[in-house]
């Protein structure tokens, strides 16, 4: 596909700018509906992919699927499977009640959904305290509680790794659309190029500040990124707030790898982190 | 799911255990489907569950001065939606009107014009007048309609909950119908006083010779001292919907047309000596008021013959499409003209029109409204109009004999 | 002719936001959306299996009253018709839309909402697009006045609305519907065809019979278009946010 296809809620996606790989089903991701056609006179079955929010349509032909990137800024929705960075508000017997999103219910993370967790080794988690989690269900219908968990329920194993409590680092605020690319990027094997999805911000750190021990980096899809340098030694805080700055200023002004680049040099001979 | 839409026709076949009332409440659409879509093996004609044909309104009856102690009232009742409106009438001085010097300074060209016009409207409005008409009446809000739904009017409506969203743009639309109508004529709500000439120099003395030579001094002496307004009367509007089954804008718009030709004045006048406004007894001094033409409104709503169409994914199809389709088609719709509360439930779009035609029968349409869908376009409109019009003269008939 | 300028998203907090400015009829509205969002307070309202559209119209100088009302009554029964409220996650669930007016003549009590209601619509659909509501499809507004003299003239100043012998708001969905029209003041039927047909041309651009659907193109070309200038916003939004994607495909 040459130039970008936008589109608006009623307008049609065209045939031409499907997958061509036919041997597997189209899967359609969100702001599509399949409709079909209620005229007569043509053959029954006849049916028009439309979008139902404004977006950009992409395509990935080795998946097979078409979706609508809408805007980026938006309340996150929690989602079963989603990787969330959740906030321990209060505990009760059976859970620990989380908060996910400002301003909405808690998620309940089970007191055992930790891995390896029994009565005896459950991890003592206190007010404040935050956990990396998969979110386990969503419920049905309104007031519907959201479940989250640190494990794979059918391994038991907190898969992927890194489940489970976040000690120390720090947590920035990013928006959805920025951690959802900071997820792609980080799923898809970093081995390939220094940018996925338009994100060199996180490799260049990377490269610069191996010298100080590297970092860990936990993001979730609330639109939280949580960074620790413990590493570091001295200037762990130092880096740790030069990491934060980097990712959410990449955020705000929506910089292109070169100036991600830039940016991070910047940020780091202003913190006296360059080595 | 289909069966019940096939033998539900308003003979009851032996089928069917349920009697059409209930049945009528489990599948209201249904119900309403299968009056105005027969089966073709019945000879049953297309007609709603209520009996009435798809354009036929309900029996309207009204009836003015009914309330004695207002200044004009009455009571318009269309099937089973009955409103009661009373127009109370209170003097505005002009004095409590506190930007009244400052808008009369700047506006004094043109009141004296308005002035040497005289206190008849003339047949064709000059634009002027109308423009003071509107600054009068809107600006200091000498119409204030208030309507509302009484406790029990309908089901839901409770005692004591604060007026509804319902009520509230009810009251806003029949206040900006009387604005865009200039149904009544500011002037029938004015007070005048014409102060005698006695000379500007000493305008003490004119308490002394005044009243006698009033007459005389007013013809000759008209341009030098112009007339000026002592008090407005304002209309208070109250209507009450007292029974809500379904339309209740066309009732209350009804009603206040009904109390508005019913409304009577006394006659005021500015008494110098007491510096007050003096009201006449007199009920054969009393006059009423002029209203500007008669306009009469219709509502209608469409029902639309797919109940699922909400949760059923097709295509929207283009207007083309859509063209090609109703010619060859039957009616996938129906405009159901003054729908009763049964049929407001099974409605989304909507369409009111309110007309009034002129001397020559001319019909001049005064707000045409539709919302809510996308099956009413120009055709459709055009026939709305013109139901709206024999409408008009059904209204007139009636508002004429009460 | 200047046109109107719009923005999106510019609240940080709401899931969707637009402001929407239109220079000849000087208003200018700020619209908010959040969605899906649980209203526990309208429980009784809630319906089962659809999304409960609720809007809020806030005059820039007072508190909302009776007109704010029945303009939020036009507004909620347009869009219910155009957002897909049975999508996933939305049933029993509230869009909830606030649409401020920051600028422009204040609406006085009993006057029509006509000349404020094109700009109403104009954000709560950008507002819309903006949360990523879904929606069957999208609008265009018109406002129009007639003047005395038989004029059409689109967009009129609050003045010319004032003298106007009569306005009209119609709304054409992007599939050529008319979804909405209100028409206030004195006209006959065959003024209110000259008027929807020169609406619908600044809507939708679309040649159509008559000679004063042409000269209303002439003037007005492709850019004026109403349908045109939500697209471009939308359009010019995406680019920038997507500006990362868009640039390495």
């Amino acid at each position: 596909m040459s130039a970008p296809l936008i589109l608006l809620p009623g307008d049609e996606v065209l045939r031409d700018h499907l997958p061509s790989n036919n041997s597997n089903p189209l899967k359609l991701g969100p702001g599509l509906r399949l409709l079909s056609q209620p005229s007569s006179k043509s053959k029954a079955g006849n049916h028009v992919l439309t979008a139902t929010q404004a977006g950009l349509v992409t395509t990935d032909a080795k998946r097979n699927t078409v979706s609508i990137l809408s805007f980026s800024n938006r309340r996150y929705i929690p989602t079963v499977n989603d990787l969330v960075i959740a906030q321990i508000h209060h505990s009760s017997i059976d859970y620990f009640h989380c908060m996910v999103t400002p301003h909405t219910a808690h998620a309940l993370l089970g007191q055992l959904s930790f891995e390896g967790a029994t009565k005896k080794t459950r991890p003592m988690l206190k007010q404040g305290e935050l956990v990396y989690a998969r979110v386990l269900s969503i419920g049905v219908g309104a007031g519907a509680e959201v479940e989250l968990t640190c494990v794979n329920p059918a391994t038991g194993k907190s898969e992927p790794g890194g489940l489970g409590p976040l000690v120390g680092g720090m947590v920035f605020d990013v928006s959805t659309g920025m951690a959802a690319r900071l997820l792609r990027a980080s799923s898809s094997s970093s081995e390939q190029s220094d940018t996925i999805d338009g994100l060199t911000v996180v490799s260049e750190l990377g490269k610069k500040l191996e010298s100080l021990g590297g970092f860990e980096l936990a993001v979730g899809r609330n639109g939280k990124v949580w960074v620790d340098c413990s590493n570091a030694g001295d200037s762990a805080i130092k880096a740790t707030i030069a990491i934060g700055r980097c990712l959410q200023t990449t955020d705000e002004k929506n910089l292109n790898p070169a100036d991600q680049k830039k940016l991070v040099t910047r940020t780091l001979r202003e913190m006296n982190l360059a080595s | 799911m289909a069966t019940p839409a096939a033998t539900a026709a308003p003979s009851v076949p032996p089928s069917l255990s349920l009697p059409p009332s209930q049945f009528a409440r489990l599948q209201p659409h249904a119900y309403l489907l299968a009056h105005l879509c027969p089966p073709s093996a019945s000879n049953q004609p297309s007609i709603r569950a209520n009996g009435r044909a798809p354009s036929q309104f309900r029996v309207t009856s009204a009836n003015a001065g009914s309330l004695t102690h207002t200044n004009g009232s009455a009571v318009v009742r269309i099937g089973d939606t009955a409103a009661v409106c009373g127009v109370r009438a209170e003097l505005l001085h002009t004095e409590d009107i506190a930007s009244w010097s400052v808008s009369q300074a700047s506006g004094s060209n043109k009141r004296r014009r308005l002035a040497d016009l005289g206190g008849k409207p003339s047949e064709e409005e000059d634009d002027e007048d109308t423009e003071e008409d509107r600054a009068h009446i809107e600006d200091l809000n000498l119409l204030v309609p208030n309507l509302s739904l009484s406790t029990g009017c309908a089901p839901g409506f409770i005692p004591g909950a604060a007026p509804s969203a319902l009520a509230q743009s009810l009251s806003h639309q029949i206040l900006s119908l009387l604005h865009s109508t200039r149904l009544v004529r500011a002037d029938d709500l004015r007070v005048w006083y014409q102060p005698p000439n006695l000379g500007p120099e000493e305008p003490e003395r004119h308490n002394e010779d005044e009243p006698m030579d009033m007459d005389a001094e007013q013809s000759a002496t008209a341009e030098e001292k112009p007339r000026e307004i002592k008090a407005f009367w304002v209309l208070y509007i109250d209507i009450m919907i007292i029974s809500l089954a379904g339309n209740p804008f066309d009732a209350a718009w009804a009603a206040v047309l009904a109390a508005l030709r019913d409304t009577k004045l006394p006659k005021a006048w500015w008494d110098v000596d007491n510096e007050t406004i003096v009201c006449s007894d007199s009920v054969a001094d009393a006059r009423k008021l002029s209203l500007r033409g008669l306009p009469v409104s219709s509502s209608f709503g469409v029902f639309e013959a797919d109940a699922a169409a909400g949760w059923r994914a097709h295509v929207i199809p283009d207007v083309t499409e859509q063209e090609q389709k109703g010619k060859k088609g039957s009616p996938e719709r129906w405009i159901l003209a003054d729908p009763d509360g049964y049929e407001e439930g099974l409605i989304q779009e909507r369409a009111s029109i309110v007309v009034d035609k002129e001397k020559d029968g001319k019909t001049t349409i005064v707000r045409m409204e539709k919302n809510g869908g996308w099956t009413v376009d120009t055709e459709d409109l055009r026939q709305l109009v013109e139901i709206s019009g024999r409408r008009w003269d059904e209204m007139k008939r009636i508002l004429d004999q009460c | 002719m200047v046109g109107p300028t719009a923005s999106l998203s510019n609240l940080s907090r709401a899931d969707g936001s637009a402001s929407f400015k239109c220079p000849t009829t000087g208003c200018s509205v700020l619209g908010s959306v959040n969605a899906p969002i649980e209203l526990p307070a309208r429980r009784d309202a809630l319906k089962p299996e659809e999304a409960t559209v609720e809007v809020f119209v806030k005059p820039g100088n007072t508190t909302a009253g009776v007109g704010e009302r029945y303009v939020e009554g036009i507004l909620r029964t347009m869009l219910q018709k155009v957002i897909l409220g049975r999508e996933r996650g939305f049933a029993r669930r509230g869009v909830v839309i606030t649409l401020a007016i920051i600028g422009g003549d204040a609406v006085e009590r009993g006057d029509s909402y006509l000349t404020l209601l094109p700009a109403l619509l104009q954000t709560a659909l950008l507002a819309l697009l903006s949360a990523a509501v879904p929606m069957s499809m999208t609008f265009s507004t018109a406002l129009l006045a007639v003047t005395k003299s038989g004029d059409i003239i689109s967009d009129p100043s609050p003045v010319d609305a004032k003298t106007a012998s009569s306005l009209h708001v119609l709304a054409f969905s992007s599939k050529g519907h008319l979804l909405l029209n209100e028409s206030q003041g004195r006209f006959d039927f065959d003024t209110w065809e000259f008027v929807r047909e020169r609406a619908y041309s600044t809507c939708r651009g679309a040649v159509v019979a008559g000679s004063d659907g042409d000269i209303a193109m002439d003037e007005e070309g492709e850019e004026g278009r109403a349908d045109g200038f939500i697209r471009e916003t939308v359009e010019d939004h995406l680019h920038r946010d997507y500006a990362w994607k868009i640039d390495s495909a």
